[in-house]
C-alpha cells in the first residue's frame, strides 16, 4: 500500500512535468505539437552526450538539455508555426513530419541502440518498508520544483498573465496591446525547455532509444484530453490520476482486490478513461467550455 | 459530370498499370522494384482511405493503423485460427472494421479539430495495447501471427492483385466524390457550421466518411496480411506508418484521389531509391526533409503544383 502510494506520487510527478509543456502549447496557441516527444528525446540524448561522452558534471547537463531544447522550440517556432500561421492542419502535421525527422536525426548521431542513462543521483532511500531510488526521487522533486516556478511565472510575472490574456482571447489581448506572436514564441520556448527537462528525467527513468518520444507524447495526449486545457492545476491533477492508475492496475493489491490477473492492462486503461471522459464530458474534467 | 474523357483516362491509366510488369522486366528491372510497388499500391490505398476522410473533411486521423488493424487481424485470426476461407473472411473483416470503427468512433465525433486527433492517436495506441492483451491466443501477441494462407505467388501476381484493389478503390472513390455527397464532405472541411446551416446533418455526413475510410482501410488492411503472410502489433501500430500514409496523401495532394496515389508512389520509390547511399533508418531523414519542405512549398501537395505550372493563372479555372 505504502510502496503504491509512494511510486505513485513519484510518477504522477514525472507525468505531470512531461505534459506541462504540451498543454501549455495547446492552452496559448490551440496547436498540437506533435514533435514535443521530440523535445524529450532532444533533452535526453543532449544530457547522455554532454555528461555521459563528454564527462562534464550533472548539473551542467541539465541545463546544456533544457537549452538546447528551448533553442529547439524557438527555432520550431520561427520555421514553421510562424510560417504555417493559423493553418492548425498542416502545423500539426509538420510537426509530425518534424517528429519523424528528428528521430532519424538521432538515428544518425547516435545510432539505433538504446542506451542506459546512468541515474542523476545514485543511491536507494528506504522509506517505510519501499525503496525508492534516489534518481526517481530527484525527478519527482524536480518536477514539482518546476511546476510551483511555472505557475509563480504565469500568474505572478507580467509576461505570465500576458500568456494567460492570450490563451483566453489572444484578439483581446492584441486589443490591450500585448504581442500574441511574442507571448507564443516565448511559450514554445518555455515548452521545449519543459521538455528537454523532462527528458532528462524520463530517459532515466526508462532508456535512451530514437523511438522513446512516442510514449510521452502518448502521455500528454492522455493528460490534454482528460484535463481539458487551460489549467496547471488541472494538468497537475489528471497527472495524478493517470500516474496512480498505472501504479495502481498491475499492482498485487489491485490483483487481490477484484480477483482478476490485471498486470498486463497498464496502458489499456488510460486509453479506457480518455474515452469515458470523452464520452461524459468532451471538454475533459477542468477544461473550459469552448470545445 | 462523368464524361468519356474520364473513362478513357481510367482505361489508359489502368493498361499503364498492367502493362509494367513485362515492360519492366523488358528494360531489365529486377524483380525487386515489383515488390517495391506492390508495397506502393498498398500504401495507395492506405493513403486514399486517409484522405477520403481527413484530407477532405478536415478531420485528421492521427491514428489510421487502428482501423487497418482491425482489418487485418480479423481475417489473420479467422484464417489462421479458424480455416475460415479467404474469399469469406475478406468481406467479414471489412465488415467487421467498419462496425467496430464506428462503434469507436462515435465519442470521437464529439470533438472537433485537434482534439479529433488527440483522440485518434489515443485508439492507436489502445489497439496495439488491446492486440498484446486481449486473447493473446488468439493475436499472437506482441509477436504477430506468421504463416497466414497467402493468395498469391511470385511478385507479378502480387503486383496484379494489390494493383487490382487499389484500381477498384480508386475508381469508387472517385465517383462517390463526384457525387452530392462528395461535395458535402469537402464543405465540411471549408466551413461546417455553414453545412448544418445549409439543413445538412454534418455528423452523419462525417460518420459516412468515416464509414467509407474505414472500409477502404479495412480492406486494404486484409489484402496486405493476405500478401506478405504475417501480421504484428509493433510494424502495425506505428506512428511512423502514420507518418507514411499521411505524408504520402498530402505531398500527392489532399481531396484528390491521383494525388494520394502518386504520392504513394514517388515516396516509397523514392525510399527504395535512396537505400543503396543510406541504408537503414537514416533514411527517414532525406525522406522526412523532402516532404517538410514540400510541405511548407504547397501544403496542397504535387498535384497543386503541377496545376500550377499547366495553367500559370488558375483565376476562373473553378
Amino acid at each position: 500500500m505504502t510502496q503504491i502510494i509512494i511510486q505513485g506520487l513519484l510518477l504522477s510527478g514525472l507525468y505531470a512535468l512531461i505534459a506541462m509543456g504540451f498543454t501549455l502549447i495547446f492552452s496559448v496557441g490551440r496547436v498540437l505539437n506533435l514533435a514535443y516527444g521530440a523535445y524529450l528525446m532532444v533533452g535526453g540524448y543532449t544530457f547522455f552526450w554532454i555528461s555521459q561522452t563528454l564527462g562534464a558534471p550533472t548539473l551542467i547537463g541539465v541545463i546544456a538539455a533544457g537549452l538546447i531544447g528551448a533553442a529547439f522550440g524557438a527555432i520550431k517556432y520561427f520555421g514553421i508555426v510562424r510560417t504555417l500561421r493559423g493553418n492548425h492542419v498542416a502545423i500539426e502535421i509538420s510537426t509530425l513530419i518534424l517528429a519523424v525527422v528528428t528521430q532519424a536525426a538521432v538515428v544518425l548521431v547516435f545510432g539505433d541502440s538504446s542506451k542506459i542513462l546512468l541515474p542523476i543521483l545514485p543511491g536507494v532511500w528506504q522509506v517505510a518498508g519501499a525503496s525508492v531510488t534516489l534518481n526517481i526521487l530527484t525527478a519527482a522533486i524536480a518536477s514539482w520544483v518546476i511546476l510551483i516556478g511555472l505557475w509563480l511565472f504565469v500568474t505572478r510575472t507580467h509576461t505570465g498573465r500576458a500568456i494567460q490574456a492570450v490563451s483566453m482571447d489572444p484578439k483581446g489581448a492584441a486589443l490591450s496591446g500585448v504581442d500574441p506572436d511574442r507571448m507564443n514564441l516565448i511559450v514554445w520556448t518555455i515548452s521545449g525547455f519543459l521538455g528537454a527537462l523532462a527528458g532528462v528525467f524520463f530517459a532515466s527513468y526508462t532508456q535512451l532509444y530514437p523511438g522513446m518520444w512516442v510514449a510521452p507524447l502518448i502521455i500528454s495526449v492522455a493528460v490534454v484530453i482528460v484535463g481539458g486545457i487551460g489549467s496547471i492545476w488541472g494538468t497537475l491533477v489528471v497527472a495524478h490520476i493517470i500516474g496512480f492508475l498505472e501504479v495502481l492496475v498491475p499492482s498485487r493489491l489491485m490483483a487481490d482486490l477484484i480477483g482478476v490477473d490485471t498486470s498486463s492492462l497498464r496502458g489499456v486503461v488510460t486509453m479506457l478513461l480518455i474515452i469515458g471522459v470523452l464520452v461524459i464530458r468532451p471538454r475533459g474534467l477542468f477544461g473550459r467550455a469552448e470545445l | 459530370m462523368i464524361r468519356w474523357h474520364h473513362v478513357l483516362l481510367w482505361v489508359v491509366f489502368l493498361a499503364v498499370l498492367m502493362a509494367l510488369p513485362p515492360v519492366l522486366e523488358a528494360l531489365g528491372f529486377k524483380k525487386g522494384l515489383l515488390r517495391t510497388l506492390i508495397w506502393g499500391a498498398y500504401i495507395a490505398v492506405f493513403a486514399m482511405s486517409w484522405d477520403f476522410l481527413s484530407g477532405r473533411t478536415g478531420y485528421i486521423s492521427f491514428g489510421h493503423p487502428f482501423l487497418i488493424g482491425i482489418g487485418a487481424y480479423t481475417t489473420a485470426i479467422l484464417s489462421y485460427r479458424f480455416d475460415v476461407p479467404v474469399a469469406a473472411s475478406i468481406p467479414i473483416a471489412v465488415a467487421v472494421t467498419v462496425v467496430g470503427s464506428i462503434f469507436f468512433i462515435l465519442p470521437a465525433l464529439r470533438v472537433r479539430g485537434s482534439y479529433f486527433a488527440l483522440v485518434t492517436l489515443a485508439f492507436m495506441e489502445l489497439m496495439y495495447q488491446l492486440t498484446q492483451v486481449i486473447r493473446p491466443d488468439l493475436t499472437g501477441g506482441t509477436r504477430g501471427i506468421s504463416g497466414i494462407e497467402t493468395l498469391t505467388r511470385g511478385a507479378v501476381n502480387g503486383y496484379y492483385l494489390a494493383i487490382v484493389v487499389m484500381f477498384c478503390v480508386a475508381l469508387v472513390l472517385w465517383t462517390l466524390n463526384r457525387t452530392r455527397l462528395g461535395t458535402a464532405l469537402s464543405a465540411i472541411g471549408q466551413n461546417e457550421d455553414a453545412v448544418s446551416g445549409s439543413g445538412l446533418d454534418p455528423t452523419k455526413l462525417k460518420l459516412f466518411a468515416f464509414a467509407i475510410s474505414a472500409a477502404v482501410a479495412g480492406l486494404g488492411g486484409a489484402f496486405l496480411v493476405h500478401y506478405q503472410g504475417s501480421v504484428a502489433p509493433r510494424a502495425l501500430f506505428d506512428i511512423n506508418f502514420v507518418f507514411t500514409i499521411i505524408v504520402a496523401a498530402l505531398i500527392g495532394g489532399a481531396g484528390t484521389i491521383l494525388g494520394p496515389m502518386a504520392g504513394a508512389f514517388f515516396l516509397i520509390v523514392l525510399l527504395e531509391y535512396l537505400r543503396p547511399w543510406l541504408p537503414g533508418a537514416e533514411r527517414y531523414l532525406i525522406y522526412g526533409g523532402i516532404a517538410l519542405v514540400l510541405y511548407m512549398i504547397q501544403p496542397k501537395g504535387i498535384h497543386a503544383i503541377i496545376r500550377h505550372l499547366a495553367r500559370p493563372n488558375p483565376a476562373g479555372q473553378r
